[in-house]
């Protein structure tokens, strides 16, 4: 028998049946919500599993890469569904990165807010996996259905709040504007399919350019015409920038990170983002990558770029103008998906390093978001949760260690060196210029300073300012799961900062090439 | 040859001397302390004259073998101790427990001292033209980013100015902040590290990296030891500093990629790039894109507004380090980056340039310093005046303006150093700055009121003491300069009314504060120096007249650095013009640069091609047919 194909998607496997797995497991937990004992409660008897198996999924596509998705004998029998290559790789290991690092937090954050609800777990999982099918898929079928995987999961985690009005409402919101893109993405696909009779993204791209070329007089099928494409196609990144809350189609996102429970706020900003950005990469390159659709003149491009100005300036402006250290986190991370997005467009031009540049823009901002968010979990507990710069007040004198965790990982957000911020933006940078986008690439750096402003306001609460008399204070709390998953970003942050070079490697030689299977 | 030794042993001690008999008079709790203290500052300043003193054999060595690369002797790591020893000490400090305050204190006064011994080593060797203490390794090879650490006539004697003013800035502060001194230790050491990195760096990269590392420390600084507007001021250095230096960013990205795309190589090498020739617009983008950033930092009108709220707000040592290094880090930046890496439209622009440092720096500056009710505002706004000159100096592009121009960024440092740490002395007895508070103060303050004048006649520029040098060859380097053409003699004549407006201003405030009737009861029995503030004044008030007598000492070991970077501004700023005319960015022959300036640059194959080329459009155009 030919285990090629399983070793190639062990990390999908592996992940998947765990989640199964946990499932069962979670049914046997401790059913203690109020448990006072945080031992006993079902975060005890899942947090560390889920972020094993997770971990485990980023072993085993760091290991599959070492060897060599090219030298596994049969890998492709899963194409177009899932297509393992070395961008899938490095996508499965960022996401797993990301959800082992949230399961972590939440071990540590449910039992203090007494949320101690075992379903999380299973739930985490099943997203993750929605979100690494979504990183494989080269099919506009496995796509929708990693999206829907994906964000079934997610909503629920938002709404995890039960009693919360907030979060509920947060839920209600995400689900129904989600919906709402899912159903324009699947629109655009079905017009794809209508007008070129494919549904795998390399043989939409080969319809599209004989089209263009006119090798074949009739590659585009009965009724089908250019228009048709263009609609499906403007509606599929519709659907997509709803994912990355890319501005306009951001609305959802500062209300849903906010009422969702931070490590679930946490996981929506790295883990589903990327996610998104990976499959927007794929179609973008893949699907409509033809000269004639991302040129420039007429193609994707120029949209892409409207949307990467509107996303970070706005973003940055308003995130300055928050009451609430989460609330501005969601919207920075808003901005970052601009800055993204600078790189998406790069993308367009495929000798350049536009790819490369997002693959580790978001590495690097996958380790700082959830680092930020987790220390804001860290600086809270139960009824004192860190929210707003007040509560943040004096933190920097009565819990050195925490503020000092939280000055870097906003440091690293401002692309301060030598961070792992600092090389993502560097990176995006270099390919814009180097695909000759000037006018963008100093739009993305004094945008990168206007968000130095806000990030700052953080540092100025946490070391300058005292708490008002008679305030509550918050109080840090105690948990071996945050400090792990805190811990590890540390280090991320600072090893990418200082030696970017094998990771800048990593996502160079990820590169997605058209035509190649 | 028997007097010279002579000399030198005698006028330190004569200035210390001077100083330490005057101690005494005034009382004070600890006589013997501040003798003590004297008498290490007598012995610390010994040391650094004589090695500032040339040997014999320095010229005749120089002499004899004008441009040969590093000499023998020159300890590879020196530049990699200086620059890591504050970064690992601040690392060690986080671990120190914050209730052991005089660990804190003598560890970081300690690492800086040894600091301090260590740069000296720097003046062991003839600073020849060319690179010295040269040391380079890969660091991200993917990216061509380098740690490239080196020294020249230029930015040794800014390296000297940092190693010596922040120990005393340090110093001073321990007498004034009592609270949260972990903090003040690890921000201190630091800054330090990082000032001295974007000294002595050579690659644009980690230039990059120091200069974004720097505004952390000072950030902290002014937020949290800072005054009562301390939040403002603090985020708006910040956004300042960092807008500025984001542009330059995105500059050196283009310039890199430039570099890559003529070459095949990627570096960040300031060498490897200064033989890149842009195309016209590319050049001048580029070209403002970093004078912004070093324009922010100088600060030039109208980008200093930033400078009196940081300077006001900021702690008495957090002003020291700012004033006396961190301004000049937008200077010496224009000069090693700007002017090296983009003659082309620094040359084109420098009378406009020049114009607004006068008008705007130099004059502007002053009237608005003579405005001034607080002491510590006006000794801000005459810091824009003062480095209104140097950057005319850097404008003017002669050699002898260029050598007054490092000279005053070393004297800006220690007279405006000085001055901060003597409004800081007034304010921690008083908690005010205002002058119509003062009135009188030599009588009650007599050491005080002394140390103010001398530095004061400094500031003004008065012949004797280290600002008339300055000052001097500025002006005649502005009156001789090719580049201001026609405005040379205005320009001379709006510096020289600079002067006079410099000395309106602060005899002014010195004659309000420190003479006439002693109005204000509560000045009547303030206390004279204390044996801190002395100890902490006395190398700084020691060096103005070092500087003052014996400028050939300086002037001498910079005069090999400021001709290469003359030079290479000559010869290639006439042809980056030319060159610019083509549609595509171009590789400059070797052969334009001055010898040795190449030393160390990696190594390509399209830069040896381009050696090999015959030089100059009209060589290439024969070539063609």
């Amino acid at each position: 028998m030919n285990w090629g194909p399983f070793l190639g998607a062990s990390p999908l496997l592996v992940v998947s049946i765990s989640g199964l797995l946990l499932m069962v497991a979670e049914a046997f937990s401790h059913r203690r919500e109020e448990a006072e004992d945080r031992s006993q409660g079902p975060s005890a008897d899942l947090a560390l599993p889920t972020a094993l198996t997770m971990g485990a999924g980023a072993v085993l596509s760091a290991a599959v890469w070492m060897v060599g998705p090219e030298n596994l004998d049969g890998v492709g029998v899963l194409a177009p569904y899932l297509i393992i290559d070395r961008f899938t790789l490095f996508f499965c290991f960022v996401l797993c990165l990301g959800g082992a690092l949230a399961a972590l937090l939440a071990g540590g954050y449910l039992p203090e807010h007494k949320l101690d609800r075992g379903e999380f777990y299973p739930l985490l999982t099943f997203s993750t996996v929605g979100c690494m099918i979504l990183a494989a898929s080269g099919d506009l079928l496995s796509l929708f259905l990693g999206l829907e995987t994906m964000s079934l999961g997610v909503y629920a985690l938002t709404g995890f709040r039960r009693a919360s009005p907030r979060s509920t409402e947060a839920a209600v919101k995400y689900f129904l504007l989600g919906s709402f893109a899912a159903a324009l993405l699947l629109y655009g696909g079905a017009l794809l399919y209508g007008a070129t009779g494919k549904t795998d993204l390399a043989g939409i791209r080969t319809v599209l350019s004989q089209h263009a070329t006119g090798t074949a007089v009739d590659s585009l099928r009965e009724g089908g015409s250019m228009a048709t494409v263009a609609i499906g196609a403007v509606l599929i990144l519709a659907g997509l920038a709803f994912k990355v809350s890319a501005v306009p189609f951001h609305m959802w996102a500062p209300d849903a990170y906010e009422g969702a429970p931070t490590p679930a706020t946490a996981f929506m900003a790295v883990a589903v983002k990327s996610a998104a950005f990976a499959v927007m990469l794929r179609v973008l390159v893949i699907a409509l990558g033809d000269e004639s659709w991302a040129s420039w003149a007429a193609g994707w491009p120029p949209v892409v770029a409207l949307l990467a100005v509107l996303t970070m300036t706005v973003g940055n402006l308003v995130a300055g103008r928050q009451e609430s250290v989460k609330r501005m986190l969601a919207y920075s991370s808003i901005a970052h998906a601009g800055y993204v997005l600078v790189g998406v467009v790069s993308a367009a031009q495929t000798d350049g390093d536009g790819q490369a540049s997002v693959l580790f823009y978001l590495l690097a901002y996958t380790v700082s978001t959830v680092g930020a968010f987790g220390t804001l979990i860290l600086c809270g507990s139960r009824g004192v949760e860190a929210v707003s710069y007040e509560d943040l007040a004096g933190v920097g004198k009565r819990h050195p260690v925490a503020a000092m965790a939280f000055a870097l990982f906003l440091l690293s957000l401002i692309g301060v060196p030598p961070t792992a911020g600092f090389f993502g933006k560097l990176y995006v940078l270099r390919a814009s210029i180097g695909a000759g986008l000037y006018t963008l690439s100093v739009i993305l750096v004094l945008n990168s300073a206007l968000a130095a402003y806000y990030y700052l306001k953080v540092l100025v609460y946490m070391y300058m300012r005292e708490p008002a008399p008679g305030a509550p204070l918050a109080r840090p709390m105690k948990s071996g799961y945050v400090v792990g998953a805190l811990l590890i970003s540390a280090v991320l942050v600072i090893g990418l900062g200082l030696w970017p070079q094998r990771s800048l490697q990593a996502a160079t030689s990820a590169k997605l090439v058209a035509g190649a299977r | 040859m028997s007097f010279q030794p002579f000399l030198y042993w005698l006028l330190p001690s004569l200035v210390v001397g001077v100083l330490a008999a005057l101690a005494p008079r005034s009382g004070g709790s600890r006589p013997e302390l501040r003798r003590l203290g004297l008498g290490v500052v007598a012995g610390v300043t010994v040391l650094a004259v004589r090695a500032l003193w040339p040997e014999a054999g320095d010229t005749a060595a120089a002499a004899a073998a004008p441009g040969t690369p590093a000499a023998s002797g020159e300890w590879p790591h020196l530049l990699n101790v200086l620059v890591g020893l504050p970064a690992l000490a601040a690392v060690m400090v986080l671990f120190v427990p914050r209730q052991m305050l005089t660990l804190l204190r003598g560890f970081t006064l300690a690492v800086l001292a040894i600091g301090f011994l260590a740069s000296l080593l720097l003046l062991s060797v003839p600073m020849t033209a060319g690179w010295h203490f040269q040391y380079v390794k890969d660091w991200m090879p993917a990216l061509g980013i380098r740690w490239h650490v080196a020294v020249d006539g230029i930015s040794l004697w800014l390296i000297l100015l940092t190693t010596f003013t922040t120990p005393i800035a340090v110093y001073a502060s321990f007498g004034s902040v009592k609270t949260r001194i972990k903090e003040l230790c690890f921000s201190f050491l630091l800054l330090q590290s990082a000032m001295l990195g974007a000294f002595v760096a050579l690659d644009l990269f980690q230039f990059y990296v120091f200069w974004e590392l720097m505004l952390v420390p000072m950030y902290l600084m002014i937020g949290i030891w800072g005054g009562a507007e301390k939040i403002k001021a603090a985020i708006k250095f910040f956004i300042y500093t960092m807008s500025g230096s984001v542009l330059m960013l995105a500059a050196m990205v283009y310039l890199v990629w430039s570099h890559q795309k003529l070459t095949g190589t990627w570096s960040w090498d300031y060498l490897a790039l200064s033989r890149v020739v842009l195309p016209t617009w590319a050049q001048a983008t580029c070209f403002w894109a970093f004078s912004l950033a070093f324009f922010i930092k100088v600060p030039m009108w109208p980008l200093h507004t930033w400078l009196p709220d940081a300077h006001v707000q900021a702690p008495t040592g957090g002003s020291v380090i700012l004033a006396a290094v961190m301004l000049k880090l937008g200077t010496y930046a224009y000069l090693r980056f700007s002017m090296g890496l983009f003659p082309g439209p620094a040359s084109s622009r420098a009378a406009q340039l020049a114009g607004f440092a006068i008008l705007g720096g130099i004059i502007y500056g002053a009237l608005v310093a003579w405005k001034q009710q607080d002491v510590k505002r006006l000794v801000a706004y005459s810091s824009v005046a003062h480095l209104g000159y140097v950057m005319l100096g850097l404008f003017g592009v002669t050699p002898v303006g260029m050598q007054g121009a490092v000279l005053q960024m070393v004297n800006h440092g220690i007279s405006t150093g000085a001055l901060f740490l003597l409004v800081g002395v007034i304010y921690d007895r008083r908690h005010t700055r205002m002058v119509e508070e003062f009135g009188g103060l030599a009588k009650p303050m007599p050491i005080y009121a002394a140390c103010f004048l001398i530095v004061t006649f400094a500031s003004i520029g008065v012949p004797g003491t280290n600002g008339f040098i300055g000052e001097f060859m500025i002006i005649m380097g502005t009156f001789s300069s090719e580049r201001f053409g026609t405005f040379a003699g205005i320009h001379t004549i709006g510096a020289a009314l600079g002067v006079i407006l410099a000395a309106v201003y602060m005899l002014s405030v010195v004659q309000k504060m420190f003479f006439g009737p002693l109005t204000h009861p509560k000045n009547r029995n303030l206390p004279d120096l204390t044996a801190r503030e002395t100890v902490a004044l006395a190398p700084l008030v020691a060096m103005i007249f070092v500087i003052g007598f014996f400028p050939s000492i300086f002037l001498d070991r910079m005069r090999d650095g400021v001709k290469v970077a003359y030079e290479n501004f000559k010869n290639v700023s006439g042809q980056a013009v030319s060159f610019a005319d083509d549609r595509d960015a171009q590789i400059l022959p070797a052969s334009m640069f001055h010898k040795g300036f190449l030393d160390g640059a990696p190594e390509t194959k399209a830069a040896a091609a381009a050696d090999a080329a015959p030089a100059g459009p009209e060589a290439r155009v024969e070539a063609d047919r």
